[in-house]
């Protein structure tokens, strides 16, 4: 399976985020966006979601049966301010998510499995999400996305704001999740996109381009992105 | 001094010009011609700034102008057979005494204090004591000939004309210092945007004996407010010397400024204050739950967990609806005179129904709390976005707000159809029937309405706010209809019958709209 975006460009008014942007994105694999602040890593999420519609451009999925659109259901979302349906319960609003979602999710396992399977406790899972804590919150928006199994995961800055153990836990996860899809994730922290991810791509000038790593060691490869990053400025 | 009396100046004025090319980007046909780079145009901020100093100029006087005709000399032709000078002095005193302590300026938490003194940390005390000066500059000389002019026109003496501006200033001045020394005695700081009670009551006291008095033909002789003219006049400028010593202004308006600053900054913390607000709403009541399964689930829980706002509100105008029918039906059977009257205003006055029902009609509630504590989270979820589930969801919500919005209506409709009845009926009894269904429909198109907007301009934007121009529009539209509406006088089976057939094609049309266009439409606006 591959994710191909074809020459998508945004602009907002006169100043252009995304310049014809072409790339293509492998399965298995967990990308690590990196871009200066403003460089339009949310805007490219957030076209990719069609929460904002590109000026121009196409967004495809190619797998054995051929190449076709992108489709909502392709998608997991998770932002960095988890945004979770406060007037529910983690347990109603799993429920809700896994009535609407059977014939996607396929073999549904019981609730407290899944709650089990994020670490949430036994007695908060019964608690209004709006009194969960950001960490919590992060949990179950990052929990309703795997469980849809996505083809594609977009993650916008998601562990900045948890503390260690979270954070330590989360990638966990998504290491162990990246089987099967695409994962791109966006970051300000390098060391933990070196850490975690597979690529490091940087949004610069509006455009994607990949930093080869090739036989740099550690050292090396972490200069060559601050320069490409100061690069932009 | 006049650098800081400058600098604030310039401050005002820039954010003033500001604030109008916003709101112009805001108007949908008008934004697409304006350039981005539209704050940064010099010669356009020129104009504005010109425009600005010539409606400050402008509004010392056009305000005094005002205030003294529309509030006290127009009132004043009113009271016939009492001396008119006195009547004159006597309104003006009462309403002096209320401006001077609620009309302080000083104590008045305004955005110029806010962006002056806490975010560009000017000198509070230069930057109070400068601008005071001015406001009461500006009192001063903007009475004056307003003062002269309706004074003399009311039979006042030239000289009493002449002191007036001055007790004005003086009132205002006395009450600032004594607050000024209460805050040393006793640390509380005054905000005359948040008046206790006791305030309140002596406000209306206070109006009551400006206009009521003279009612009864009771006014003070014109010796009373002459005395404590001069006296206000005294006492003012004796306060003076404390004003300009008073040396803890920083802490007065930190305070004065701290519970106003959360709505001001338009960053995260008001966002956040907005979103807290909205979660108190939720009810935390452990034994509400839902048997349904899927939307009919999600649906169930927000409407018995939002009972408070959705349907409290709705029953509680039922009740009075309610409370109004049986009071009229009383009315007409203790006096039967009233009959043929009542039964006119039934048969003519039902466009002023639909003004009613705009006002009672909980559309724009419902789709804020939607917003606010449903879809605002669940819009980031992809799966929330599939057209079948999005338009599954608008059914069900166009149901429920149907169900609330109706109940009033319904007892509305029954209750003028009753007060046909008893006020001695009608030659077609059509009518009856017209009256109840075009009121549901009424409250039917405002449920469709407001819910159809919502979902075809969703005009929320990520951080809770309201930024949709075109949908703003709609609103003020939705009410000018309405408000015209209410000046309309036609007969109840020719109103009743548009009315029906207007709402049934508009609700048709509205829903064939929502689902060839809203899973489109119905998304978060960015930023």
């Amino acid at each position: 399976m591959k994710f191909i975006i074809e020459h998508v460009s945004k602009s907002y008014e006169k100043k252009e985020v995304l310049r014809d942007i072409s790339f293509t994105f492998e399965e298995g694999k967990i990308y690590g966006l990196l871009g200066r602040n403003g460089a339009g890593k949310t805007t490219l999420f957030n076209c990719i979601n069609r929460d904002v519609k590109a000026d121009g451009g196409e967004f495809f999925l190619e797998t054995d049966a051929g190449r076709r659109g992108l489709m909502a259901d392709d998608i997991g979302y998770v932002l960095s301010t988890p945004t979770v349906p406060e007037f529910l319960t983690g347990r109603e609003f799993l429920k809700f998510f896994i009535d609407i979602n059977e014939k996607t999710i396929g073999r549904v396992r019981p609730l407290d499995e899944y709650f089990g399977f994020m670490g949430i406790a036994p007695e908060d899972r019964d608690k209004l999400l709006k009194d969960y804590s950001h960490g919590m919150k992060n949990k179950m928006q990052m929990l309703v996305n795997i469980i849809a199994r996505p083809n594609i995961l977009l993650l916008d800055e998601p562990l900045t704001s948890l503390d260690v153990v979270v954070a330590e836990e989360m990638k966990g996860l998504l290491r162990s999740l990246k089987q099967n899809r695409i994962t791109i994730f966006s970051t300000h922290i390098l060391d933990l996109a070196l850490d975690l991810c597979d690529e490091i791509i940087l949004l610069n000038h509006g455009g994607l381009e990949v930093v080869e790593k090739s036989h740099l060691d550690g050292r090396e490869f972490r200069e060559k992105i601050i320069a490409a990053l100061r690069e932009q400025a | 001094m006049k650098k800081t009396l400058i600098l604030s100046f310039s401050l005002k004025i820039t954010y003033r010009v500001n604030g109008i090319l916003y709101s112009l980007k805001q108007i949908p046909l008008v934004k697409k011609l304006l350039p981005g780079e539209l704050y940064g145009m010099h010669w356009l901020k020129i104009v504005a700034s010109v425009l600005s100093v010539i409606w400050e100029v402008a509004s010392v006087f056009l305000g005094k102008f005002l205030y003294l005709l529309l509030m006290v000399f127009l009132p004043c032709l009113l009271y016939d057979g009492l001396p008119g000078q006195e009547v004159f002095l006597h309104i003006l005193l009462f309403l002096t005494v209320i401006g001077g302590f609620a009309n302080t300026t000083l104590f008045n938490p305004t955005k110029d204090k806010y962006y002056a003194i806490i975010l560009m940390r000017m000198d509070a005390r230069e930057y109070t004591l400068v601008n005071y000066g001015y406001s009461i500059l500006k009192v001063v000389i903007g009475f004056l000939p307003c003062s002269l002019l309706f004074g003399l026109l009311g039979g006042v003496p030239v000289w009493l004309c002449l002191l007036l501006p001055f007790s004005v200033a003086g009132y205002k001045l006395s009450y600032v210092s004594y607050t000024l020394w209460d805050y040393e005695r006793r640390g509380n700081v005054y905000n005359e945007n948040k008046l206790d009670k006791f305030q309140w009551l002596g406000i209306a006291l206070l109006l009551l004996a400006a206009y009521g008095l003279p009612a009864f033909g009771l006014v003070l002789p014109m010796g009373i407010p002459a005395v404590l003219a001069l006296l206000s006049i005294l006492l003012g400028a004796a306060g003076i010397p404390r004003i300009y010593r008073f040396g803890e202004y920083k802490e007065v308006c930190r305070t004065l400024l701290s519970d106003t600053m959360s709505q001001m900054d338009a960053s995260s913390r008001s966002v956040r204050t907005v979103k807290q607000a909205n979660e108190k709403k939720i009810s935390a009541d452990v034994s509400i739950t839902s048997k349904k399964s899927g939307f009919e689930y999600l649906n169930e829980l927000f409407v018995r967990r939002h009972r408070k706002i959705l349907w409290k509100s709705a029953e509680r105008i039922s009740y009075v609806c309610a409370a109004l029918t049986v009071g009229a039906l009383l009315a007409l059977y203790l006096k039967p005179q009233l009959r043929p009257m009542a039964n006119k205003l039934v048969m003519t006055c039902l466009p002023y129904f639909a003004f009613i029902l705009y006002a009672i009609n909980r559309g724009t509630s419902f789709t804020q709390a939607l917003f606010m504590n449903c879809d605002h989270s669940l819009l980031t979820y992809s799966f929330y976005k599939r057209p079948g589930f999005v338009l599954k969801l608008f059914r069900i919500r166009l149901r429920e707000i149907m169900k609330i919005n109706a109940v009033p209506a319904l007892i509305l409709g029954f209750g003028l159809a009753l007060v046909l009845f008893v006020s001695g009926g009608t030659d077609q009894p059509v009518n009856y029937v017209v009256l109840v269904v075009s009121m549901v429909c009424m409250s039917l198109f405002f449920s469709v309405h407001y819910l159809t907007i919502y979902y075809l301009l969703q005009p929320y934007t990520v951080g809770t706010e309201l930024k949709g121009g075109t949908y703003k529009l709609v609103s003020i539209a939705t009410y000018m209809v309405c408000y015209f509406l209410m000046q309309l006088r036609m007969p109840t089976l020719v109103f009743g019958g548009m009315t029906i057939v207007f709402c049934v094609l508009y609700s048709v049309v509205a829903c064939i709209l929502v689902y060839k266009l809203a899973p489109k439409t119905f998304r978060l606006r960015m930023g």
